[in-house]
């Protein structure tokens, strides 16, 4: 076997060979001429002594010839020439195959930034798990800093294991402070990943590292070093500002590296000992069972199964359930690969992105079924060709193999293209997110691994478009196909009936296609048309972090009671309230352990109520009414009784047929007074039913970790009121960063966003889809109206009517249709029950859906089939039969 | 490999042969017709052109090397010459060729007694 670069070397190899021989005739003419032989003789007698010349060289240059190399440069090379002489069919073919894996490798490439491969520059990312609590009621909650600690120290499962939690920080001081994303992590949280770093060090992992209050130390990523820093190495020993505490910087960490949240990139890293110099008063949360605040990434140990160490895990928080009664009773933890963790942007893109994926892996399917047809079409009209080769003796092994060429051929390039459409759709990812949700949002990249993909999807492509036609195509009756003149019918009845299964196919996907993306455009609009419960126009909002300026409570609150008095003074301005979560907005907010006077619960009942801790007039700056008792106002202060506003749907559940008003819950430890019942409204998502919620004031509960949202409502214009609150913030406090100034109901539709943009791109592939579909059938129609011209043309010429030559044109396009369709609801309806949890108010097999869609796809096949119905109408019988 | 056309004695004996007057001295292709004819007394009437598939052959698989040179008559000649895996090749092909020679000789003397 000879080397690829002798292959690719071999024009020199031949040439020696030529000159060689060449020299060898020269020689003995030479000698011969010598001895007075005159030249002509000399030459004669030369060749004659050698042989044949040509066979020789032919021979000699055999040696080195790699057989397949070299017959599958010649197929690539014939099959290049063949398509050069078809360039419509080729553009075609290319054009929406490119399509089609365009979508597939764009999602493709989404996903694995966020699902599949959320862990950039991390060694062996996949060895890494996320490990949550689970509350006795099942839901999954973060993990508590001691839970963790003692998770760590018992499990013999891990290499090691970490704590992060993500949070704004604020770098700098006053005019030049910025809010970056940073986690809170643990000391060996490098360590876990497995990176190193790009400059200096990381934090030093071991009991003292994470020693509270010991290591003011941060860790910048390389992208924050290169921009803020301007990538200057003395910023090593510097130090920042992080929430008004100093810290020193240890490290950079790899470009590349964006820490351990999917799809965000994390700009620097702090220590959570360091908590209680971050957050004022925070340093207690590290010493408490009950706040749950971190994820946990744990590396697992070599030769140890997930289920092991899931089992090992569970073991121990048992244990610590035991053995902490008071906090832990019923909690449970467990292990998970990042991509199915519940916190953070993976968790709302997964539905959304196995859906797209679908969605294009549909269409791809109708793209190559289209090729498959072009190709079968083609291959009926090359018969003589083929005939022609299978006469002269070509073994059908090698006709295959041409034809499957030809297809791949066509396939690869239009996966070049695909690539190239990928590329240019990644940075579109960003479209999913709402800008606000996500200030740091990773770009998926095309890659080797996205290209290696798109290669995998033209091999697919390949073998699902070009097996059938070339093995049509390869089978020949020599005899008829040279006899008839490559005229006959319509290249055999196999491959005029697999044509028409192709069209059923392509019209089944397509249903299917546009029947899914119908019932999630439906649940779109179902759900923006329930009432969120509050009156979201005219309201205007703006974000603080009072954590990140350093506030205690009692600078906190006569921060935002000035800009509360600051804003009502403003024109327009009606209401002006402050809470520290905002309904439907990004995030969960926060719950409360509750225990609830005369009501006891059931043994392992959730306890744990989101809430929301606001100032004075929320209700009516939101619009929610009251059903009975009162708002709270500015005397709901410190110094007076802790009171509590519940929703409906919390006397529905803990007070039925009880007077709400006066009854006494207590919660932060100490116990809290209803005075009035609100309307329902609704917290975390549009399409979630009404659940027990509950308010309580702000100057009676103060956690400076909060994060505040300032909501005015206006009679007047709502970009004004915005523009009026940003200034009643920087005339408050100038340090104090404010941001996610918009409307209110910009903001919470900020959920709906990813839905919303999802539902478009899937309306895109399935628009794409029946496209496809349309163009397959009005190939099929068309071909068929072309091979029976001929007997069009008789039919006419014996007096059938233009309604005859549409039945017969027709006909086979209704038969085609109605096994597609048929087919194609059938199938959907079994699709759409595999995706009805992601639906709402949708039933799966909502009719309407379905007609819209049946009905849909009837008139754009009409439409494919009107034009070359029309074509057989105008055949002229003269013209036609004249032909013979 | 292609079936060279029959030429000589067996399959081999021509690169074998080759290879043999190689090992004395580098030779170009005019010459080493020269030099088997010489070799065999003219009882092997070998097709001038045949020797270049078989060089071709050696080339590839490394027993012999050809350089472009100019010749003591100062014609630019392509001269092999001998590799060591040649060398040691023909030593083996040598070794194998006279063990059979003896098997062969062995047969036709038992058949005589």
């Amino acid at each position: 076997m000879i080397s690829l670069r002798q292959f690719f070397s071999r024009r020199r190899l031949y040439d020696d060979l030529h000159d060689e021989i060449q020299a060898h005739l020269d020689e003995r003419v030479a000698e011969l001429m010598a001895r007075g032989i005159p030249r002509a003789s000399a030459v004669a007698e030369a060749r004659r002594a050698f042989g044949n010349v040509t066979r020789l060289e032919e021979d000699g240059r055999d040696t080195w010839a790699l057989p397949a190399l070299d017959s599958i440069v010649g197929d690539l090379r014939f099959a290049a020439r063949q398509l050069r002489r078809a360039p419509t069919f080729a553009l075609t073919a290319v054009l929406t195959i490119g399509i089609g894996i365009a979508a597939s490798t764009t999602v493709f490439s989404w996903s694995r930034a966020v699902l599949l491969n959320p862990l950039s520059a991390v060694e062996d990312p996949l060895r890494v798990l996320a490990l949550e609590s689970r509350t006795a009621s099942n839901e999954w909650t973060p993990v508590s800093w001691l839970d963790a600690r003692d998770i760590r120290d018992h499990s013999t499962s891990f290499d090691a294991m970490a704590v992060a939690y993500p949070t704004a920080l604020a770098i700098g001081r006053d005019a030049g402070s910025e809010r970056r994303f940073g986690e809170l992590v643990s000391s060996s949280f490098f360590d876990v990943l497995r990176v190193r770093p790009a400059l200096g060090l990381f934090f030093t992992s071991n009991a003292a590292g994470d020693a509270p209050g010991a290591h003011p130390e941060v860790v910048i990523s390389w992208d924050l070093w290169r921009g803020r820093f301007h990538a200057d190495t003395t910023v090593l020993g510097a130090t920042v500002p992080i929430n008004g505490y100093p810290f020193t910087i240890i490290g950079v960490a790899p470009r590349g590296f964006r820490g351990s949240m999917p799809g965000i990139a994390v700009e620097l890293w702090v220590p959570a000992s360091m908590l209680g110099q971050i957050v004022p008063t925070g340093g207690w949360m590290l010493n408490d069972r009950k706040t749950r605040m971190f994820r946990v990434l744990a590396r697992l140990a070599p030769g140890v199964s997930r289920e092991a160490a899931d089992a090992d895990v569970r073991g121990i928080a048992a244990a610590i359930a035991k053995a902490n009664p008071n906090t832990n009773q019923g909690m449970s933890a467990t292990v998970m690969p990042l991509w199915e963790s519940h916190y953070g942007l993976h968790d709302q893109l997964r539905a959304p992105l196995a859906v797209l994926g679908g969605a294009s892996a549909l269409v791809l399917l109708i793209v190559s079924a289209n090729m498959a047809n072009l190709l079968l079409a083609r291959a009926t009209g090359r018969r003589r060709e083929l005939g022609l080769r299978i006469a002269l003796g070509a073994p059908r092994r090698r006709l295959v193999r041409q034809l499957l060429t030809e297809a791949s051929l066509l396939a690869f390039a239009g996966s070049a293209l695909g690539v190239l459409g990928a590329g240019a759709l990644a940075g579109s990812f960003r479209r999913l997110i709402p800008a606000f949700a996500v200030p740091t949002l990773i770009s998926p990249r095309v890659d080797a691994v996205v290209i290696a993909f798109a290669a995998l999807l033209a091999c697919a492509v390949t073998l699902l478009a070009g097996i059938a036609p070339a093995l049509l195509g390869s089978r020949q009756r020599i005899t008829s196909t040279l006899v008839d003149g490559g005229r006959g019918a319509s290249g055999g009845p196999q491959a005029s009936r697999l044509r028409g299964l192709l069209v059923s196919v392509e019209m089944a996907l397509a249903v299917i296609a546009v029947v899914g993306a119908g019932l999630f455009i439906e649940s779109l609009e179902k759900t923006r048309a329930v009432s969120p419960g509050f009156a979201a126009d005219h309201v205007a909002m703006g974000q603080v972090s009072l954590m990140l300026a350093g506030y205690d409570a009692a600078r906190a609150r006569s921060f935002l009671e000035r800009v509360t008095d600051q804003l009502e003074r403003e024109p327009g301005i009606r209401n002006v309230s402050v809470a520290d979560y905002v309904p439907l907005s990004v995030g969960e907010g926060s719950w409360e352990d509750l225990e609830i006077e005369g009501y006891a619960p059931a043994t392992s009942e959730n306890m744990k109520l989101y809430r929301a801790v606001v100032t004075s007039d929320y209700f009516a700056t939101l619009g929610i009414p009251m059903r009975e008792g009162r708002d709270f106002t500015q005397q709901d202060d410190a110094t007076r009784a802790p009171v509590m506003i519940v929703n409906d749907a919390f006397v529905r559940r803990f007070l039925p047929g009880r007077a709400a008003i006066g009854t006494r819950v207590r919660g932060w430890g100490r116990w809290f007074t209803i005075v009035g019942v609100a309307h329902d409204t609704k917290v975390h998502r549009l399409s979630e039913p009404a659940r027990p919620y509950f308010y309580v004031p702000q100057a009676q509960v103060y956690r400076p970790e909060y994060g505040y949202t300032v909501l005015a409502r206006t009679a007047g214009d709502v970009e004004q009121a915005a523009a009026s609150l940003q200034r009643a913030v920087a005339s408050a406090d100038p340090s104090v960063p404010v941001y996610n100034v918009m409307p209110l109901a910009e903001y919470i539709g900020g959920p709906l966003v990813v839905q919303r943009a999802a539902v478009r791109l899937l309306g895109i592939l399935a628009a794409i889809a029946v496209l496809l579909a349309a163009i397959g059938l009005y190939g099929v129609v068309s071909y068929s109206v072309t091979q029976r011209t001929r007997e069009i043309g008789i039919r006419l010429a014996m007096g059938a009517q233009p309604p005859d030559v549409l039945r017969i044109i027709a006909g086979q396009a209704v038969r085609l249709m109605v096994l597609g369709l048929s087919v194609g609801v059938a199938s959907a309806a079994v699709f759409a029950r595999i995706v009805s949890s992601m639906l709402f108010g949708v039933s799966p097999a909502d009719a309407p859906v379905y007609a819209a869609a049946t009905a849909g796809m009837v008139v754009i096949a009409a439409a494919a089939v009107a034009v070359p119905a029309l074509r057989a109408l105008r055949v002229d019988p003269a013209i036609t039969l004249r032909e013979e | 490999m292609k079936d060279a056309p029959a030429r000589d004695l067996f399959p081999g004996a021509l690169e074998l042969m080759v290879l043999r007057l190689l090992k004395r001295e580098p030779l170009h292709g005019y010459a080493l017709v020269q030099r088997i004819r010489q070799a065999s007394n003219d009882l092997l009437q070998v097709e001038e052109g045949s020797l270049y598939p078989a060089l071709q052959r050696l080339l590839k698989a490394g027993f012999v090397e050809a350089e472009w040179r100019t010749s003591s008559t100062n014609r630019r000649v392509r001269t092999y010459r001998l590799t060591n895996e040649g060398a040691r090749h023909l030593t083996r092909e040598v070794s194998s060729f006279e063990r059979m020679l003896e098997g062969i000789t062995r047969v036709l003397s038992l058949e005589g007694a």
